[in-house]
């Protein structure tokens, strides 16, 4: 017999707080689907993706049925595309990501990530030409997400492969600019990628996993912060310690039920069941935001001082309830911070209190990086490239995943307000200060070596 | 060779209740073997399996049970146990909740609902706050039924009275408020 109030408790976290499943991920292997010939190894994909996802959106939704529990999202995230680009032309490039585009929409997932290159220690000809299709992969498919990892703690900071990126990014944001460059928000660079993350748009089936697996991102943001907050009207004088105390309870929580849904999910698909991913995951619903989480512990001006210890607490809180509720937590595991999906932060931009600057010191201590950041079109390539670099080093020093998903609005100018729409949100194009004073350094290229904490044997 | 009764009491609540029913039944040789108790708005309900070893009438059980207390206080039921001749269908546990305004004749619906898709109710709760109403259940689903359609009935049946309906299995709930490891929960249901 269950107690009534544990029972209204977890009704009320699915009816009024937004709980939900963020997204269940099938990781597929498309290895096996190699060749030298483009046609056969297209046809060999969409069978594969046919074959191993044709089941994926009923059995979802015969579990959203039986427990009453949404799941945002379903996708998939195959190995990294560019090892069945090896020996092949630009024009095979699109030919593979138009392949993987309509093998998504036929078995109805929403996105597929995987259109990956791994590049953080060197690049192979088959990377360098998936990261070189990429303006014209982005602005002719819908549902392709691609990734490029261009730096490790262990292999260091490949600085050559970051200014191809930057160059990409440009290309991609004039290839869509009739979007106002939604193409780069289809594309994320990261050092030290998770290969088990379920996140789009950096999502793909990396190095070690299994043939076929259930990967799940939770969600929940409305839940912490309406915990907080109850929290706060029962006790004013609340200390933090408090606040992440009841975090962390939340947190349980909402990461059994992601395990829940996934293992059942995996079970009845007949594949090996992965990870949980912690992080929250916000949307641009009012309610569904993790800026609201740090003005529901007191920080009532995102981007003002102590911004920065809430991450944290929040972060940290989040991992501990989370690692307690499940042995299977991976993927990236941490407090989101993508700006335009999070009306909460997106607003604070728009107010100029939430800065690029103070955005990259939120990252160093939550999961992700520059989440969803929109920058003047007219920004050059020494300037992104070193905002990547600097992303990148937070991460790969500081031993953690760091991403930067950066959109230059081609024609737009700082204060200017850009709208996706859907679940990619909307947001203000932010500016960026002392840009151009750093080409000399940048230009240098070359590879940062692998910081001393990669001599770890 | 053993005997089983089955006992129930009802009586306005006060301290020491349970504590005179298991004196009266364990003092004539019971051993009790199932016990649900409740107290509902200030009514205390009992029910009760015993076995004796010797025989022992009901009437007396029924006799020792009002002894402990004053006169008219106690209702004392004694019935000889027999095990569930139909046994309820086999299915899966689900929660049941309904919220809304309270207005007569949502149980009626509801439990003749539950019945003619022989849905057995196994707890059933609701608790009214102003003229706020929340029901709480716990219910078998036969395996038979199909879950989406027993759902979209149930809101048809339940939608003039205007309340918020749900039916969700209990893995949910006991995923949510239990440590234990889900793997361990799914198997207990079949499902792993």
């Amino acid at each position: 017999m269950h107690r009534t109030n544990d029972i209204l408790d977890t009704v009320r976290m699915l009816q009024q707080e937004n709980l939900d499943l963020r997204t269940v991920t099938l990781g597929i292997n498309l290895l096996d689907c190699a060749g030298r010939s483009m046609a056969a190894v297209t046809k060999a994909v969409r069978a594969t993706v046919a074959a191993k996802a044709g089941n994926l959106i009923r059995i979802c939704d015969q579990l959203t049925t039986k427990y009453g529990l949404a799941i945002i999202n379903k996708r998939i995230a195959v190995s990294p595309a560019s090892q069945l680009l090896e020996g092949h032309t630009p024009k095979a490039a699109l030919e593979l990501a138009q392949a993987l585009d309509e093998a998504a929409s036929e078995v109805g997932v929403d996105l597929i990530g995987g259109f990956t290159a791994l590049v953080h220690k060197g690049m192979t000809p088959g990377e360098r030409l998936l990261i070189e299709s990429l303006p014209q992969v982005l602005s002719r498919t819908k549902r392709l997400c691609a990734s490029v990892n261009i730096g490790t703690t262990k292999a260091g900071m490949n600085v050559d492969a970051i200014l191809l990126v930057s160059e990409t990014i440009l290309k991609i944001a004039e290839a869509t600019r009739h979007e106002h460059g939604f193409g780069c928000a289809k594309l994320v660079v990261f050092a030290n990628a998770a290969e088990d993350n379920p996140f789009m748009a950096g999502a793909f089936l990396g190095p070690g996993e299994p043939d076929c697996v259930i990967n799940i991102g939770v969600s929940g943001p409305g839940v912490v912060k309406r915990a907080i907050e109850r929290l706060v009207e029962q006790n004013p004088a609340c200390t933090l310690d408090e606040i992440a105390e009841e975090i962390k309870h939340t947190a349980f929580r909402v990461t059994r039920t992601g395990e829940l849904i996934g293992r059942e999910v995996a079970e009845k698909l007949g594949v090996r069941f992965g990870v949980l991913d912690l992080s929250l995951a916000p949307t641009p619903r009012v309610g569904d935001s993790v800026g609201e989480i740090y003005q529901a512990m007191g920080v009532k001006v995102l981007g003002a001082p102590g911004t920065t210890a809430a991450v944290a607490l929040l972060n940290d809180a989040v991992k501990k309830g989370g690692a307690f509720a499940s042995s299977a937590v991976g993927g990236l595991s941490g407090a989101f911070l993508p700006v335009m999906e999070d009306h909460a932060l997106a607003q604070a931009v728009a107010e100029g209190t939430l800065t690029l600057e103070k955005l990259e010191a939120m990252t160093a201590v939550c999961s992700v990086g520059l989440d969803m950041i929109l920058v003047p079109g007219d920004i050059d390539r020494a300037t992104l490239s070193g905002i990547i670099m600097d992303e990148a080093a937070i991460g790969i020093y500081g031993n953690k995943t760091a991403a930067v998903r950066i959109i230059p609005a081609i024609g737009h100018k700082a204060g200017e307000r850009i709208d996706f729409g859907g679940l990619f949100g909307s947001g203000t194009v932010m500016s960026v200060k002392r840009a151009s004073g750093n080409a000399e350094f940048v230009r240098r290229g070359g590879h940062i070596p692998a910081p001393i904490q990669s001599l770890g044997n | 060779m053993e005997q089983r009764y089955v006992i129930s009491v009802l009586i306005a609540d006060r301290v020491g209740i349970l504590s005179a029913i298991t004196a009266a039944v364990t003092d004539l040789g019971a051993n009790i073997v199932g016990i649900s108790q409740t107290v509902e708005q200030g009514y205390f309900t009992v029910i009760m399996i015993v076995a004796f070893a010797q025989p022992v009438g009901p009437e007396a059980i029924r006799h020792a049970i009002l002894n402990r207390f004053d006169q008219d206080e106690a209702s004392v039921l004694v019935r000889p146990f027999q095990a569930q001749r139909q046994a309820p269908g086999t299915g899966d546990r689900y929660v049941l909740t309904m919220a809304g305004r309270d207005r007569p004749g949502i149980l009626k619906a509801l439990t003749g609902y539950l019945a003619g898709k022989k849905i057995n109710i196994e707890d059933l709760f609701f608790r009214i706050v102003g003229d706020k109403v929340t029901h709480v259940g716990e219910v078998t689903v036969p395996a038979q039924l199909d879950l989406k359609q027993t759902q979209d009935e149930l809101r048809a049946v339940m939608a003039p009275f205007a309340l918020v309906v749900n039916l969700q299995h209990e893995n949910l709930f006991r995923a949510t408020n239990e440590v234990g490891a889900i793997r361990h929960l799914l198997r207990q249901t079949n499902h792993a």
